[in-house]
């Protein structure tokens, strides 16, 4: 009772309120801001009246009420309290420890929303918040199977995050499971502020990685199909996107709602992702090889149209295009930080008139702002934003390459790339090759 | 963790980058718009000095214009570099798409240039070869005086999904090439002048053999050696006295054979044909019939003209070098070639009469 005095002088946010229970004072702890206290009190009230009714000691309805905690165990009080739970403290010596109940607690979550990164146009379309228990919770909605497994965690010494690994008994491989829970209880000391957190201190990925190893989801639909296939979903307490792990190759060009439809649409859609990829890393590079290098391989049209529009222009193609994508990369760049109502504008500022001015000014030839909005364009084919981000750093190795060797540095460096995607593994699992479904639901 | 093992990557990666930029010598590239992409190579030779015209189409963002550029040296090769050196672009002749010799030049032998360009990287094998009626000066004046879309017009001429026509002869530089180093193949080479209402008019083939010009086919006898070496002579009317026809495909077959020295060769053209135009009420196997007379006269005739001149720019002597044995075939265009037997049926099937019938 005195240490909770004490921290109350520490900490204001903590309420010592006395009241009646069946006719005994008790005091009640816990946090102002996370507790509605006027409903947990009428919770309360109300459930001692009943226990009033059919005459039970305080004692006893202590144990129909909530948990009991010990009451010298002073770490397991301040848990209970932080974690949002209501303490109740009686006062009479007959009863040893304290009461931990769960209260009425205030929202402060966002409701169930539509995705914000992740638009789907024939599908379920809500998405997580930052709430696990609801994340979970609608997880649980999509996959209705008793062979769903949960195993939580509390990850942190200062911090106590709640981590939630989810898989499907049967379909998920013991090894990449066995793996996963492995690193995880390994490292339950380890504080996880941010995904980097997560995978360079729990699951040791290298640092230095172009690709990301988890695939993340705001779409319990896209979780619980990946946990169809076999694959581990984590869930991160305020942290509104699901954890796929191990993340793919493929994931980059086909997504799950691609499946509402039909076979040979839903094909076409991947095959145009892949093309939108490739167009993006290959197209900066091929327009410098092309026109400072290997012009030859133009056809002779397109030679004299390109320059004509290079008539004037200052600087090599190297320099011509890195300025152009330094200013593309900053206009998205600046769109993400910019508050919706402003970012339209942005994009118009940017896009029209800066690309409009530009070639005025002669600065860039026209055919490179074609080229660059073009590729621009194709980066965000790529299915997860995450993707999308991914693929805009080799762009520069290829135009890089392309510059010096031409269309020879090209492919050089399209095979550095490719060399790179296959060894990167996860848990095994090689990033490039095709996921296989140990026992999927429909074969 | 092995603490250096950073700092050692750092100096790999710094060295690998460094050696790159020091070693790849990217400071010679120039971008397209510094370069003179000529598109045409008018080449004249008089008494062993060559004169260079060179057709640079000049691009700007609204405009398309073409300058012509000339100069005379004693190499091809010296010629380019003096104009490159006055020029304020650098010239690129990669996309160089059309070369024309001049016709006394062909007829004094274009074996010396022919070989340079093929062993010179900058110039494309698969350069067109033509041969100008006119002095190359005029010529290229009306090309440049007439040109709307920056000189293309005369690679247009030749392009095959563009201005070709199967009266066209169509020989690239390492066909002209390979006839000088082969028994058995000469070639036939487009003669173009500027024409009176159209930029360029051709008026038949000239004859090269061993790189000299021996003689000229006309643009009909062309068509003939085009239907002959497969080159699809789609689209082609042929008028006759009852009716014109349209030939939609041609497919050959051969067979040869050397009796008793002497080559003999079996071709049969199959023809399908469209009735465009009737004169009086042809029947089918009338028109038939005319069309095949017409063609094996029109084939004899030239065949015959072409065995005098010694030039086989038909190919024929390709059927006959799994018969002749080598070192005879080395001698094919003096002893067979002259006395060659070429049996040549046409064959023609009516495909379509158009929308009215006929008699059968």
């Amino acid at each position: 009772m005195e240490f909770l005095q004490a921290k109350q002088k520490q900490d204001p946010d903590l309420f010592l309120h006395r009241m009646w229970i069946a006719g005994q004072p008790v005091m009640l702890a816990g946090y102002f801001s996370l507790i509605d206290l006027p409903q947990t009190m009428m919770l309360l009230q109300q459930q001692a009246r009943h226990a009033a009714d059919s005459e039970r000691p305080l004692s006893a309805l202590a144990s129909g009420l909530g948990e009991r905690i010990d009451r010298a165990d002073e770490q397991a009080v301040f848990t209970a309290i932080s974690d949002g739970c209501l303490l109740v403290v009686p006062e009479a010596e007959c009863f040893e420890g304290y009461l931990r109940i769960v209260p009425v607690s205030r929202t402060l979550s966002r409701s169930i929303e539509a995705p914000t990164t992740e638009s789907v146009l024939r599908g379920s379309a809500s998405s997580f918040n930052e709430d696990l228990d609801t994340n979970l919770g609608m997880l649980k909605k999509h996959m209705l199977s008793d062979l769903l497994r949960t195993r939580s965690y509390r990850m942190g010494k200062d911090q106590n995050r709640k981590l939630t690994l989810i898989y499907m008994e049967k379909h998920t491989d013991s090894s990449l499971l066995k793996a996963v829970c492995r690193k995880i209880e390994a490292h339950l000391d380890k504080e996880i502020p941010d995904l980097i957190a997560l995978s360079e201190d729990v699951f040791e990925f290298p640092k230095w990685s172009l690709v990301t190893r988890f695939n993340t989801t705001e779409l319990p639909h896209n979780a619980s199909a990946a946990l169809g296939q076999g694959k581990v979903v984590l869930l991160l307490d305020r942290y509104p996107f699901a954890i796929i792990l191990p993340s793919m190759i493929t994931d980059v060009f086909s997504s799950v709602n691609d499946r509402n439809y039909p076979l040979l649409l839903a094909n076409a859609v991947r095959l145009l992702r892949i093309i939108g990829v490739l167009a993006n890393m290959l197209m900066p590079g091929l327009y410098v090889a092309l026109v400072s290098v290997n012009p030859d391989v133009l056809r002779i049209e397109l030679a004299m149209s390109i320059a004509g529009s290079r008539e004037g222009v200052p600087y090599p193609s190297l320099v011509e295009t890195l300025l152009l994508l330094f200013v593309l990369e900053l206009t998205l760049e600046a769109s993400i930080r910019l508050p919706k109502s402003i970012g339209p504008t942005i994009t118009m500022v940017g896009g029209i008139i800066l690309g409009q001015a530009v070639v005025q000014a002669r600065l860039v030839s026209n055919v490179l702002i074609i080229i660059l909005a073009a590729t621009t364009i194709a980066s965000f084919t790529a299915v997860g934003f995450h993707n999308a981000i991914t693929i805009r750093v080799p762009k520069y190795l290829l135009l890089l390459l392309s510059a010096i060797f031409g269309v020879l540095g090209l492919f050089v460096g399209i095979l550095i790339v490719s060399a790179y995607l296959a060894s990167v593994k996860s848990f095994g699992v090689p990033y490039a090759s095709r996921w296989k479904n140990k026992r999927s639901p429909n074969g | 963790m092995n603490a250096k093992l950073p700092v050692r990557i750092a100096l790999k990666s710094m060295t690998m980058a460094g050696m790159l930029i020091v070693l790849c010598g990217c400071w010679d590239i120039r971008d397209i718009n510094h370069r003179a992409l000529p598109i045409a190579m008018g080449l004249e030779n008089k008494e062993g000095i060559y004169r260079i015209h060179l057709l640079i189409p000049q691009n700007t963002q609204s405009s398309s214009s073409v300058r012509i550029v000339s100069d005379k040296g004693s190499t091809i090769n010296e010629i380019i570099d003096r104009i490159s050196k006055d020029l304020e672009l650098e010239v690129d002749l990669m996309h160089l798409k059309v070369i024309v010799f001049d016709r006394t030049f062909a007829e004094r032998g274009l074996g010396d240039s022919v070989s340079s360009f093929m062993r010179s990287r900058d110039i494309a094998s698969k350069t067109i070869a033509a041969i100008s009626d006119e002095s190359i000066g005029s010529l290229f004046q009306t090309l440049k005086s007439t040109s709307t879309t920056g000189g293309l017009e005369i690679y247009n001429f030749f392009e095959k999904n563009a201005g070709w026509s199967p009266q066209l002869a169509q020989t690239r530089i390492w066909q002209i090439f390979q006839s000088l180093h082969s028994f058995t193949k000469d070639v036939a080479v487009p003669i173009i002048k500027s024409g009176e209402s159209t930029t360029m008019t051709s008026t038949g083939s000239a004859v090269i053999k061993n790189g000299k010009m021996v003689g000229r086919i006309t643009p009909e006898e062309t068509l003939l050696f085009n239907a002959f070496n497969g080159l699809s002579a789609q689209g082609k009317i042929e008028v006759m006295n009852h009716a014109a026809v349209v030939i939609d495909t041609d497919r050959l077959s051969h067979h040869s054979s050397v009796k008793g020295g002497r080559a003999v060769l079996n071709s049969r053209i199959n023809l399908k044909v469209t009735v465009l135009e009737t004169k009086g009420s042809p029947t089918t196997a009338m028109v038939k019939q005319e069309l095949e007379q017409l063609l094996t006269q029109n084939f004899e005739r030239m065949f015959a003209r072409l065995q005098a001149e010694g030039a086989d720019i038909l190919g024929v002597g390709q059927f006959f070098r799994n018969r002749i044995p080598r070192d005879r075939l080395a001698n094919w265009r003096t002893d067979y070639y002259p006395r060659m037997k070429l049996n040549l049926t046409f064959h023609t099937v009516i495909e379509d009469e158009g929308l009215l019938k006929m008699k059968p």
